[in-house]
């Protein structure tokens, strides 16, 4: 029974979130069932994606064929791999594709969303929605081996460049070492990742219609509704999308390794195939686990940067 | 610790078990799995299934009731990954194929038994046998050996390489006959692209186009670069003291004089796959030759049946790369080379370990397996197994396979009357071969590259792969003259 210095005033009903702070073990204790139904997805998660990074944080530092015990050689894997000069032209590519690849990541999806936002009635945004989504059921690899035809000598791309009397322009895409890159890198074209596409969409739902009409009467239309209130207000969809698409392009190999092999020479080789080749093609397991580890390191630093420099904006 | 003295306890067990087994497959009673890669009986897609192995398979059966040998027929469309995985998983097949070269340098040491005390046994199913290893091809068992002395595979067969051309193509360009020199070569490939003719389509191969000039050139020094193992043949060590020594290497004016040579023969070839993967681009490019854009490809004896399950619907013609004169090059040496390209194909099998397979734990088991590995590792088992597929040349002495005679095998028949001579590099290290000299050899052959960039680029590559062998294999390179 709580008592009230306030005369007859009734007594306040304190919320179980204000209590006094329980000792762990006794929190424990009283919490036991809920922690029992947590316990199995923790013990999974544990096994499956910790133990993994564990293991090659540590064989990082081992000379290990995927076989055999490994034997401990400190930061022998580490050295040769920050005095590879192939690695140092693959971290260069890594930096190219990053930039321009979060330049993808971002425009277009953005620019796909704010147009089917501003499209009259729900049924219509529905259909172009979803004609944007359809597309995903179909595998990767079937898009990259597609676009791997388009840039043949004899593929679509040129085809269409002597149609349209741009015959000068055609190339060999993917055999030269100064258009290979690039062209891997803008593979995909209209370029609008759909997960993304949707996360802008649903932010731009999210935005109420008060704060559209609030901005119109400011004179806020058009290009300048989005530049001063779709951006700032989709900062935190815009923020994962940044955050996402660093990861996702520093640890992405798939179209170097099915397309080109890392060539011609090394022009499109990017530090997560130099790991992947290193593994299944050299077997050297424990070099490649380096590799592994300092790409997770790069990882962290650009994505802790990127939140340091949001923030700092916001 | 304690995990690394039970493997190799259990590694040495099975070393043991094959050393001293004797003829009889003992006590043991099971099945015995194997994967034998084009020779597999009853493949369920192939149009005309082999049956050789089969029978062979069902007379040791007949003999050693209790055993059961069972074939693999699931495709395997990358082998070493597949050895690695299901090694890794204790799970590999008892006997399996797996090229050597793999075996010696990149697949993890205690995936396949060591053969050679087996080879210096008698084989029981050979009547008046003293050494196995008496009936098989000496040159080819030094070339298979390890750099720590040890044979891992049994091998009985060479691809012969060849180049195959679409006979409707050429009669379309108007070329009468195929080329029989180098300087014909260029022509017809000029003919070709003349008629809007495609003469090749597909990644010029650093060691398959390599092997004939290199070979060539260092022919008069043959027996001096393959005999610092005191082996016949050139083995990775051979190859690592070459390197070492500046012999296999630009600073060798023959090493790389060939590049500019055959430079013009690539400039007649569209850019696609210049500068790619061989191995990624395979079934791209024989597509290609198969669907009519290209005229020629250079290929191994074991494509006549890819060629015809791909569907080739015109009469195919082959011919050999052609002797080279002085005319071509001043360090030409006249030494036929054309059957120096191949080595082992898919007669070329490994015993698994007991850490690599958990079954061969079993006592008798490895017995057992080395006992089948015997019975059907017999000239006459060979020639039976060889000659029903007809798409390889079996190199023991006596066995004697005609290749495929749906296809003009003209060709091959004069490489096998040849003694078989190979200098190149591209054992010693991984990127020797197909992945970082092909880099190199691609940008050059593209124009991105000149040949001074591209020897300081080899040179570099060739010293690395040397420095890497000797700090793997403990190897003193002064120590060999």
């Amino acid at each position: 029974m709580t008592t009230s210095s306030q005369g007859d005033l009734p007594s306040p009903v304190v919320s179980p979130v204000l209590r006094a702070p329980q000792r762990p073990l006794r929190r424990l204790r009283e919490g036991w069932p809920a922690y029992l139904f947590v316990l199995p997805s923790v013990v999974l998660m544990a096994y499956f994606s910790y133990v993994p990074a564990y293991t090659a944080i540590t064989r990082a530092f081992t000379d290990w064929d995927g076989l055999n015990v490994p034997t401990f050689t400190g930061l022998e894997n580490f050295q040769r791999a920050l005095t590879d000069p192939v690695m140092g032209q693959a971290a260069l590519n890594a930096g190219i594709w990053v930039v321009l690849g979060l330049l993808l990541a971002v425009i277009p999806p953005l620019l796909i969303a704010e147009l089917i936002f501003n499209l009259r009635g729900e049924r219509r945004q529905y259909a172009w929605r979803s004609l944007f989504v359809v597309p995903i059921v179909v595998p990767s690899l079937v898009l990259l081996l597609m676009w791997g035809t388009f840039f043949r000598s004899d593929g679509l791309i040129n085809t269409v460049l002597s149609s349209v009397g741009l015959g000068a322009w055609r190339h060999d895409w993917l055999s030269d070492p100064s258009t290979a890159l690039y062209s891997l890198i803008f593979l995909g074209f209209p370029y609008v990742d759909v997960f993304f596409l949707l996360l802008l969409y649903s932010g731009l739902q999210n935005i109420g219609t008060e704060v559209f009409e609030a901005g119109k009467i400011d004179g806020a239309t058009g290009w300048r509704r989005v530049l001063y209130l779709d951006l700032p207000l989709l900062k935190p969809q815009l923020g994962l999308i940044v955050l996402l698409s660093i990861i996702g392009n520093v640890q992405y190999f798939i179209s170097p390794l099915v397309l080109t092999s890392g060539g011609p020479g090394y022009a499109t080789t990017v530090p997560a195939l130099l790991m992947y080749n290193t593994a299944t093609r050299n077997g050297e397991y424990g070099y490649a686990m380096a590799i592994a580890v300092l790409l997770m390191l790069v990882v962290i630093v650009l994505t802790g940067a990127s939140r340091l420099i949001g923030r700092e904006r916001s | 610790m304690k995990q690394k003295k039970v493997l190799l306890s259990v590694s040495l067990l099975g070393a043991a078990l094959l050393g001293s087994a004797n003829a009889a497959p003992g006590a043991w009673k099971g099945t015995i799995t194997m994967y034998v890669q084009e020779y597999t009986p009853n493949w369920p897609d192939a149009a005309k299934p082999l049956k050789a192995f089969q029978q062979i398979a069902d007379e040791y059966q007949k003999a050693n009731p209790g055993i059961q040998i069972k074939f693999s027929t699931t495709p395997i469309p990358d082998n070493d990954t597949n050895v690695r995985v299901k090694a890794a998983a204790g799970e590999l097949f008892d006997v399996y194929w797996a090229q050597s070269s793999s075996l010696n340098s990149t697949l993890p040491k205690g995936v396949a038994s060591d053969l050679s005390p087996a080879f210096a046994q008698p084989n029981p199913y050979i009547p008046g046998n003293k050494a196995w290893q008496d009936v098989m091809n000496k040159t080819q068992v030094a070339e298979n050996r390890a750099p720590n002395g040890s044979v891992y595979v049994l091998s009985a067969d060479n691809v012969a390489f060849t180049i195959f051309y679409n006979k409707d193509l050429f009669k379309k360009a108007g070329i009468a006959k195929p080329p029989t020199s180098w300087p014909e070569l260029l022509a017809v490939s000029k003919k070709l692209k003349a008629a809007g003719i495609n003469p090749f389509h597909q990644v010029p191969s650093y060691p398959w186009w390599g092997n004939f000039f290199v070979t060539d050139f260092y022919g008069k020094d043959f027996a001096r670069l393959t005999r610092f193992d005191g082996q016949p043949g050139q083995s990775g060590l051979d190859e690592a003291v070459a390197i070492n020594k500046g012999i296999l290497s630009p600073k060798d004016p023959r090493f790389m004089s060939w590049w500019p040579t055959f430079k013009q023969l690539t400039d007649t070839w569209p850019r696609d796959y210049l500068t790619l993967d061989a191995s990624k681009n395979y079934d791209a490019f024989n597509q290609d030759f198969v669907g009519g854009k290209s005229a020629m490809i250079f290929e191994g004896s074991y494509s006549i049946r890819g060629l015809q399950d791909l569907g080739a619907k015109f009469a195919v013609g082959a011919f050999n790369f052609p002797t080279l004169t002085k005319a071509q090059s001043p360090y030409a040496t006249g030494t036929y080379v054309a059957n120096s390209v191949g080595g082992n194909g898919s007669f070329q099998y490994a015993i698994s370990t007991p850490l690599a397979n958990k079954t061969m734990r079993e006592t008798g088991k490895s017995a057992a397996v080395l006992d089948w590995m015997r019975y059907f590792g017999t000239p006459k088992n060979v020639q039976r197994i060889i000659a029903e597929n007809a798409t390889y040349v079996p190199t023991w002495p006596g066995v004697n396979a005609p290749l495929s005679a749906s296809f003009d095998s003209t060709p091959f028949k004069q490489q096998a009357t040849k003694p078989r001579l190979e200098l190149n590099v591209g054992s010693a290290a991984p990127g020797l071969g197909w992945t970082d000299m092909q880099r190199i050899f691609g940008l050059y052959l593209a124009g991105n590259i000149t040949i001074d960039q591209a020897k300081t680029q080899v040179q570099t590559l060739l010293d690395k792969s040397a420095n890497d062998y000797a700090r793997k294999n403990k190897v003193d390179f002064s120590k060999y003259k």
